[in-house]
């Protein structure tokens, strides 16, 4: 299997796009995260100045992983299976020999692999950025203990799974990207956004929406150290609720995760490749 | 070991009710042979090809690739193939889309730049893909089909895009590979390819094989054609000779179905009879006149 992911990890590694989405994703999640609330007016944010500070970093990132970094997630999971389809490369690959199901399972190790840089880089941006914070406020630059951040990163990891994975059945689905990247879009913006935003209103919701990817993302965020009163006024990704306990979102995200994988996996063993 | 590489029976492909792709094919390659796979755009070569790597499902029917399913792991492992436009990912360089494909097919990392060297590409290697002619492109696919040194190449229109001198090259090359024992299937529409490469030739037409043989067969026995005078009388003593099949008429000619090393015979015989012949021509059908009967409106298995 290592020799698969290898190679997968040469067409994900080699790509533009795979670096254009960690740039942007690296960039828009410190943006939102410090820089605006910051330069607004810190005293007014909801956690005070205490949330821009290194301690808060593992809720403070978080925070975005839900809302912009599944997004980015998603897109990079459309790019590693639908461009196969643009590109004609798929009839090359499923003629090698392994396997339709082998080199499926490379493709999805190879992207979850490359979505650890994406943790990473985020966290690597912000740290810098509370420390600089830090030293403008002259607060403590503190940063929270190494386990705390060590489960963060891996919440990180396991909020953008999920939609890396929708993004690979959106993909096979589609036998493309445009179609996949707007249904995707359209899905966490419409569907997830629009309908947990009247879950409030309209009580029959409320069950459906608790096993949305961003109800459960934002409650495992919030269960390590997310601010609830932050994610609900944290400007075109906020979230009012509901929250679950923070043991059912990760089950229900690596549910989500492996359901996604599976049914595109059915989907492409079965299907022609013409 | 089977004397065939590949056998199928009733192969058939349906999209629809409408649509048969490819209708009851019995399709039989020997081993270590050249077979040209030649018929019209949509004939049915390339889902036929297809269906024999796997990647297309038959609706019936069953075939058999080097003893195992299409798309079986055991057998794909021993199969080169390159099908319609090679799939290259435009943003690696020809070195890395090899060693994307070498990853998943096992192949030793040294046969990447031995099969590059191969096909003329060892220079551009480094480029990406996307920067190659049409015709770097098809040599590539080429590359890729040998990377695991296949018994069996199945390569579907390799010389597309190709300028006459690469045309040529990688007809000279299909040949090369197929020495020491190696199996080749070429698909086709270019019946001078087909002439020069092929030991033997199966023409399809609305997805059923409507003729195979070596060219030569298909070719048929060659027809004199003699101008003599008076021509019904001439058509009278060629009827009664031994070495003449058959007579025909064609405007001022006759047509006689008889070998060319039978002509002074029967020059001698007409003219004995009276007969006055003023020409005497070989004709022999191209592979282009029988591809075009075969596949035409009104043409028909032979």
């Amino acid at each position: 299997m290592t020799r698969h992911v290898i190679a997968e990890l040469l067409i994900l590694r080699k790509r533009a796009a795979t670096w254009i989405l960690l740039g942007l994703w690296t960039l828009l999640a410190v943006f939102f995260a410090y820089v605006v609330p910051y330069a607004l007016d810190p005293e007014d944010a909801t956690g005070g100045i205490r949330q821009f500070l290194p301690a808060s970093l593992a809720g403070t990132l978080l925070d975005g992983f839900p809302f912009f970094g599944g997004v980015f997630a998603l897109m990079l999971g459309v790019f590693a299976l639908g461009s196969e389809y643009g590109w004609d490369t798929l009839k090359a690959l499923f003629t090698q020999g392994p396997g339709r199901l082998r080199v499926f399972a490379a493709k999805l190790t190879a992207l979850a692999i490359v979505l650890v840089p994406f943790v990473l880089g985020v966290f690597a941006a912000g740290a810098a950025a509370s420390l600089v914070i830090a030293g403008i406020e002259g607060a403590p630059a503190d940063f929270p203990s190494a386990w705390l951040l060590l489960r963060a990163i891996a919440a990180g990891w396991l909020i953008l799974v999920p939609w890396a994975a929708l993004g690979v059945l959106l993909g096979v689905l589609t036998r493309g990207t445009s179609l996949a990247i707007g249904v995707g879009i359209l899905y966490a913006l419409v569907i997830e956004g629009l309908l947990s935003a009247f879950a409030d209103s309209v009580s029959v919701l409320e069950p459906l929406t608790q096993v949305f990817l961003r109800a459960n993302g934002y409650s495992l965020a919030a269960a390590l150290g997310a601010s609830v009163d932050s994610i609900g006024s944290n400007g075109p990704g906020a979230y009012a609720g509901p929250f679950v306990a923070g043991a059912q979102a990760l089950a229900v995200l690596v549910a989500s995760a492996a359901a996604f994988a599976g049914l595109a996996a059915l989907r492409l063993r079965r299907r022609d490749v013409e | 070991m089977t004397q065939h590489v590949i056998e199928t029976r009733a192969l058939t492909k349906r999209y629809g009710e409408a649509i048969v792709a490819v209708d009851a094919l019995d399709l039989r390659v020997r081993r270590g042979e050249v077979y040209g796979f030649l018929g019209p755009n949509g004939a049915g070569k390339t889902t036929t090809l297809r269906m024999l790597l796997g990647l297309v499902r038959p609706t019936s029917g069953d075939a058999a690739v080097l003893g195992a399913a299409p798309g079986s792991p055991a057998g794909l492992a021993r199969i080169g193939a390159m099908v319609e436009a090679p799939g290259l990912y435009p943003y690696l360089s020809g070195r890395d889309n090899l060693r994307v494909l070498a990853g998943h097919a096992g192949a030793a990392p040294g046969r990447v730049d031995a099969v590059l060297a191969e096909v003329g590409l060892g220079g551009r290697a480094g480029d990406r893909a996307k920067t190659y002619s049409m015709g770097m492109k098809q040599r590539l696919g080429v590359a890729a089909a040998l990377l695991k040194d296949p018994e069996l190449l199945i390569l579907d229109e390799p010389t597309n895009g190709l300028d006459p001198a690469g045309m040529a090259e990688m007809r000279a090359f299909i040949r090369s590979l197929a020495k020491g024992g190696r199996t080749v299937v070429l698909s086709s529409h270019l019946m001078g390819e087909v002439e020069q490469v092929c030991d033997r030739v199966g023409v399809i037409r609305d997805g059923a094989l409507v003729a195979e043989g070596t060219v030569d067969q298909l070719r048929g026995r060659a027809k004199l054609r003699v101008r003599a005078e008076p021509l019904g009388a001439a058509a009278l003593v060629a009827a009664g000779l031994p070495d003449v099949g058959g007579v025909a008429t064609s405007g001022a000619m006759l047509e006689l179905t008889a070998d060319v090393a039978a002509a002074a015979g029967i020059n001698r015989a007409l003219v004995t009879a009276g007969i006055e012949v003023s020409e005497i021509s070989e004709r022999r059908a191209s592979l282009e006149d029988v591809f075009l009967e075969l596949t035409t409106n009104g043409g028909g298995p032979r």
